[in-house]
C-alpha cells in the first residue's frame, strides 16, 4: 500500500549522484571563507577606530576657548596677566597652529607615536610615562579578574542548569544574585574593615609595599598578588553573580530545544549534552556581555581603585577628571574608546570561530 | 554490528517486539492532572509499520515520547507497562535506558529542521552518537556515515555542511540517518514531514517508507494526517482524547471504519481531481449553486452599523505583468527573481487561488497587493489607486478595501488582549465608529464569523480559544473594515482537519453574499477545490498554468501541477 506514482526522486534536490543545492561550484572553501570573514571583520575594525579617533580630534575643537584660555582666566583671578606670563603658558600648554587639516594630521602623528604631551597634574610627568605605569596594574587586576569571573559563572551556570532544581541550582543562584545586589563600594568597604583592618590579613591600599621597588622580581609581583587579593575580591564577588544567572536562564532554555531532546533520543552521554549542545549553543548570546564587560576593563573600575588607593588607570582617570588634566584625559577616553573597540574586534572573531553561522 | 543487549536470538515475524499494556500518562499530579494518555494497550509485532492518528490534544506524541523514554516532567507514566523486548522501559534508570537506545527504540521528531544542534557539523553529530555507544570502531567511522547518508539519498559532501546550510528536507533526512545509526529495533515518527514543503514531504515519506523495507525496523508513524499514515502504513491506530478509538489495518480503516471519530476523519479527504468533491458540510459548488442555500449562519446577515452597509462601488484587483526582484542573498550568487512576469485580475466576488509550494512567489505577491512590497516591474491597480507606487499616506484607503487572513492563528492575536480588544482597534481606525456603536459592529463581527454567544466571545483572551475560534476572530478582524478583498494565506493549514471545513465555509459565505473578493493562498488543492473558481499554479515565481479550478485539477497540462498532485495523500487511490 504505497503510492503508486512517486514524485521523481530528490524533489528537494538530492539525487545521489547529482549535486545537491550547496554542492554549488562556485561554493567557497571554508579556508576562504574564514579568511573572507575575518578580513572584512578587520576593515570593520579599522574604520570604526578611524571614526572613533576622528571623534575625539573633532570634540573638543567644538568646544569654545582653549586649555591655554582655562589656565589664564584661573590665573586672571587673581589679579592682571603679564603678556609674558601668558605666552608662557600658552608655549608651554601649546596652542593649535595652522588650518584644521594639518592640526588634524598632527594629531593623527601624535596619536601613532603615542604621543600625548605632557599632564597638568603630574607634571613634568608625559601622559605615555603615566599610562603605561598605571596599565599593567589595571590590565591584570581588572582583567584577569574579569575573565576568572566569566568563567567560573559560566561554569556554575552550566552547573546550576544541567542539575535544576537541585542544591546546585539554588545555591549559585540564590548567593550569586545575592552577592551582585550589593553595590560595588560597599562589597569594597566590607572587605576592608573585615579582612584588612579586623583581620588584618590582606594590605588595605595600594598596588605594593611601601618599601617595594617596582620589577620584575618573584619578590615584587609576590607582593603584588598580595595587594591585589581585596580589590580583585570585590569585583569578583559583585560580577559573579551576573555571569551565572544569565548562563543558567540561556541554558535552561537551550536545555529545552529540539537537538537537545534528539541528542538525547540517540543516546548521547549526559556529559556530552550538556557541554556540547546545551551549554555550546547557550554560551553565545553570553559572549556580547563579555567582549562589552572586556571593554570596560581598561576604563578600570573606578570604585574599587579609589577605594584600595590603586594606582590603575581608574585612579588615573578620576585624578585627570578633578583636576581638569585636559591630556591625560583625552589620551584615556581614547585609550579606553580604543579597548572597547579591540575587546568587540575579539569577541566578533571568537563569534566566528564558535558558531558556523555567523561566518557567512 | 554488534548485537542488540535485548534481542537475543534473531526476530522471528509475527513475534512480539512492543506491549503496551493499560498506559495512563498524565501531566502533573492528582485532580488536577491532565491525562493525556488513558488505559492504552496495544502490541506491535517485529516488522510492522504502524501509523498512530489523532487531532492536536489527542495524546499521540505524549504516547510516542513515553514509549521513547523521553517523557519530561510535568509528563508521567501514572500506570501501566511499556514492554520492550520483554523489559518494561520505565524500570530503566538513566544509564540503561541510554545505553538501549542503540539496538532499541529511535525517534525522529517532528521539527526536524531545529533537531541538528546548529554549532556541529553533520559528521560531528554521527560522531557523537558512535563515540557515545561504540559501536562503530573508529576508523570506520567516515565510512559508516557515508554509508548513513547514502542511505537517506543525500550525498557524502553533507557530512561537512552545518545544519544552517541544508534545506528542511536535508535536515530531515540528516535526522532520520542519524537515528538509524542506531541500528535501531524500533523507530518513532513524530510528524517526520508536517514542517516540509509538499513535495518535500512526499518525498521523505518515500525515503521512510522504502528505509523501513530494506532496513527492516519496525516503525511506528505520528500523524495528524490520516492521509500520510494511510498509504504508508499497514495498521492504523485512532487516537482520540487521549485513548485508541480503532485499532485495524489500514484496508480495513479505509472501507470499513468502526468508530465514529475515524469515520469523520475520513469524510475530510476527497481527490481534488474528481468530478464532484464534497465534504462534510461542504457540498459541491456546482450543486449547491443550484440550490442557492447558504452554508453559515453568516450569510444570512447583512451588516448594520457599517457605514457600507452594500457596496456601490465594487473594483477589480488588476495585477499585469509584476515581476519581483530581491538582491543576490550573498555576493557573487544571482538576484533572487520571486515573481516573474504575473498578470491576473480579481473581479469583485471572485475567488482565485493561488498555489505552488513554498519559495513559488505565493506570499510575495500577496505582500505585493497589500502593498508591503513594491513591484520592481509591472503594475497593480485597484480602482483609481495605483498599489505599486502608492506610498505610505495613502496606505489606510487601500488597506480599508485589502485585508489580509494569516496562516497562524496562534500568532495572529496579541495575547495579552482581548477579543474585543483587537476588534475594536480596526473598527475604530477604519470605519470612524466610537463608543457603543463600535461595540454593536464588533459585536455584529463575531456573530458574522459565527462566535456566538458574542458577549462571552467578546471579552474572552486568545488562550481561551481554540485554534479553530481564533482563526475566525482574524477573520472578523479582516472583516473589521468592511473590505473589499481578502487575502487567505494559507487559512486552514494549521488546522485540525476537522475544523477547517468551518473556516472554508465561511470566506465562501462572506464571498458570495457580499462579494468579498477572495485571493485563496494555499498548498492545499483540495481546499482551493472546494473554494476557489479559478486557479494560478505558480512555479519559481512565474505562472505555470492557469484556468477554471475543477478544470486545471482535473486535467492538468504542467508537470509542476501533476507532481503536487501526485505529492497529495489520498488514502482512496488504491481502493478506487
Amino acid at each position: 500500500m504505497t503510492s503508486t506514482t512517486a514524485a521523481p526522486r530528490g524533489a528537494d534536490g538530492l539525487a545521489p549522484a547529482r549535486p545537491g543545492p550547496t554542492d554549488a561550484p562556485h561554493a567557497p572553501s571554508p579556508l576562504a571563507t574564514s579568511l573572507g570573514f575575518v578580513a572584512r571583520k578587520l576593515g570593520l575594525f579599522a574604520l570604526t577606530l578611524w571614526a572613533a579617533v576622528t571623534v575625539n580630534f573633532l570634540l573638543p575643537r567644538l568646544m569654545p576657548g582653549t586649555p591655554a584660555d582655562a589656565a589664564l582666566a584661573k590665573l586672571a583671578q587673581n589679579g592682571p596677566v603679564s603678556e609674558a606670563t601668558k605666552a608662557a603658558i600658552e608655549a608651554q600648554l601649546g596652542v593649535p597652529t595652522g588650518n584644521i587639516f594639518e592640526q588634524y594630521l598632527a594629531y593623527l602623528h601624535q596619536v601613532i607615536t603615542l604621543d600625548f604631551g605632557i599632564s597638568y597634574t603630574f607634571y613634568p610627568q608625559s601622559v605615555g610615562e603615566l599610562v603605561s605605569a598605571a596599565l599593567p596594574y589595571t590590565l591584570v587586576l581588572v582583567g584577569l579578574v574579569t575573565v576568572v569571573a566569566f568563567i567560573l559563572g559560566t561554569l556554575l551556570g552550566v552547573l546550576a542548569a544541567w542539575k535544576r532544581g537541585t542544591w546546585l541550582d539554588s545555591v549559585p543562584t540564590l548567593v550569586g544574585s545575592f552577592m551582585s545586589a550589593f553595590p560595588y563600594f560597599w562589597t569594597a568597604l566590607l572587605l576592608l574593615f573585615f579582612a584588612g583592618h579586623v583581620l588584618r590579613l590582606f594590605p588595605t591600599s595600594g598596588a605594593y609595599g611601601p618599601t617595594a621597588e617596582p620589577n620584575l622580581s618573584f619578590e615584587f609581583l609576590g607582593d603584588a598578588l598580595y595587594h591585589g587579593v581585596l580589590p580583585a575580591l570585590t569585583i569578583l564577588i559583585t560580577s559573579l553573580g551576573g555571569w551565572i544567572l544569565g548562563m543558567r536562564n540561556t541554558m535552561i532554555s537551550t536545555l529545552g530545544d529540539d537537538y537537545v531532546t534528539f541528542a538525547e533520543a540517540n543516546g548521547l552521554k549526559p556529559r556530552t549534552i550538556a557541554l556540547r549542545y546545551a551549554a555550546r549553543n547557550a554560551i553565545l548570546p553570553n559572549l556580547t556581555s563579555f567582549g562589552l564587560a572586556l571593554g570596560g576593563v581598561v576604563g578600570g573600575s573606578i570604585l574599587v581603585e579609589q577605594v584600595f588607593g590603586y594606582p590603575g588607570i581608574g585612579y588615573l582617570l578620576f585624578n585627570a577628571v578633578t583636576n581638569q588634566d585636559y591630556p591625560l584625559m583625552q589620551a584615556l577616553f581614547l585609550m579606553i574608546t580604543v579597548s572597547v573597540l579591540i575587546a568587540n574586534f575579539l569577541v566578533d572573531i571568537l563569534y566566528g570561530v564558535l558558531d558556523p553561522r555567523t561566518r557567512r | 554490528m554488534t548485537p542488540s543487549p535485548f534481542v537475543q536470538t534473531p526476530p522471528a515475524a509475527n513475534s512480539t517486539l512492543l506491549e503496551v499494556h493499560d498506559l495512563s500518562v498524565h501531566y502533573g499530579y492528582g485532580e488536577a492532572a491532565t491525562k493525556a494518555v488513558q488505559n492504552v494497550s496495544f502490541r506491535l509485532a517485529h516488522g510492522e509499520f504502524v501509523g498512530l492518528v489523532g487531532e492536536s490534544g489527542s495524546g499521540k506524541s505524549t504516547l510516542g515520547f513515553a514509549l521513547t523514554g523521553l517523557s519530561k516532567p510535568p509528563a508521567h507514566i501514572e500506570k501501566g507497562r511499556i514492554l520492550f523486548g520483554g523489559k518494561d522501559i520505565a524500570s530503566l534508570d538513566a544509564e540503561q535506558l541510554r545505553e538501549q537506545r542503540h539496538g532499541g527504540i529511535a525517534m525522529v521528531l517532528q521539527s526536524g529542521m531545529n533537531a541538528l544542534n546548529p554549532v556541529r557539523s553533520i559528521r560531528n553529530h554521527f560522531v557523537d552518537i558512535f563515540r557515545a555507544h561504540g559501536h562503530v570502531e573508529r576508523s570506520r567511522w567516515t565510512a559508516r556515515a557515508t554509508e548513513l547518508i547514502g542511505k537517506v539519498e543525500l550525498t557524502p559532501t553533507v557530512l561537512d555542511r552545518f545544519p544552517g546550510e541544508l534545506s528542511g528536507g536535508m535536515r530531515q533526512r540528516v535526522s532520520i540517518a542519524l537515528a538509524l545509526s542506531l541500528e535501531p529495533e524500533l523507530m518513532v515518527f513524530d510528524e517526520p514531514t508536517t514542517a516540509l514543503d509538499v513535495l518535500v514531504q512526499h518525498a521523505v515519506m518515500n525515503t521512510i517508507i522504502e528505509l523501513q523495507k530494506s532496513e527492516n525496523f519496525t516503525a511506528i508513524l505520528i500523524s495528524h494526517d490520516l492521509g500520510i499514515v494511510l498509504e504508508s502504513a499497514q495498521r492504523v491506530m485512532v487516537m482520540h482524547e487521549g485513548r485508541i478509538v480503532e485499532d485495524a489495518p489500514a484496508r480495513q480503516i479505509l472501507t470499513n471504519p468502526q468508530a465514529d471519530y475515524t469515520r469523520m476523519l475520513l469524510s475530510h479527504y476527497a481527490d481534488p481531481r474528481a468530478e464532484v468533491v464534497e465534504l462534510p458540510g461542504f457540498a459541491d459548488r456546482q450543486q449547491r449553486r443550484a440550490e442557492g442555500a447558504a452554508r453559515t449562519e453568516a450569510a444570512t446577515h447583512t451588516p448594520t452599523v457599517s457605514p457600507r452597509t452594500r457596496r456601490t462601488d465594487q473594483h477589480a484587483m488588476i495585477v499585469e505583468n509584476v515581476s519581483k526582484v530581491y538582491p543576490a542573498p550573498r555576493r557573487g550568487e544571482a538576484p533572487v527573481r520571486a515573481v516573474d512576469n504575473v498578470s491576473f485580475t480579481l473581479e469583485p466576488g471572485a475567488a482565485l487561488a493561488l498555489v505552488g509550494a513554498s519559495g513559488s512567489g505565493k506570499s510575495t505577491i500577496a505582500k505585493l497587493i497589500t502593498a508591503v512590497e513594491k513591484p520592481t516591474s509591472g503594475s497593480i491597480r485597484f480602482g483609481d489607486l495605483d498599489v505599486g507606487t502608492l506610498n505610505r499616506r495613502h496606505f489606510r484607503k487601500l488597506h480599508r478595501d485589502v485585508q489580509m487572513v494569516f496562516q497562524d492563528p496562534y500568532s495572529a492575536l496579541n495575547p495579552l488582549h482581548t477579543v474585543e480588544y483587537a476588534l475594536t482597534r480596526p473598527v475604530v481606525n477604519f470605519t470612524g465608529l466610537t463608543g457603543t456603536e463600535a461595540r454593536r459592529r464588533v459585536l455584529e463581527l463575531l456573530d458574522i464569523v459565527g462566535l456566538s454567544p458574542v458577549e462571552e466571545f467578546a471579552a474572552k483572551l486568545p488562550h481561551q480559544l481554540s485554534g479553530g475560534q481564533r482563526q475566525r476572530v482574524v477573520i472578523a478582524r479582516a472583516l473589521a473594515s468592511d473590505p473589499q478583498v481578502i487575502i487567505a494565506d494559507e487559512p486552514v493549514s494549521m488546522l485540525d482537519v476537522s475544523l477547517r471545513a468551518g473556516v472554508l465555509a465561511l470566506l465562501e459565505d462572506l464571498r458570495e453574499q457580499w462579494g468579498v473578493s477572495l485571493l485563496y493562498i494555499t498548498h492545499d488543492l483540495l481546499s482551493a477545490r472546494v473554494v476557489t473558481d479559478n486557479i494560478m499554479v505558480l512555479n519559481g515565481g512565474a505562472v505555470v498554468e492557469t484556468g477554471n479550478t475543477a478544470a486545471v485539477l482535473q486535467n492538468p497540462q504542467d508537470d509542476y501541477t501533476i507532481r503536487l498532485l501526485d505529492a497529495i495523500p489520498n488514502p482512496r487511490k488504491d481502493v478506487a
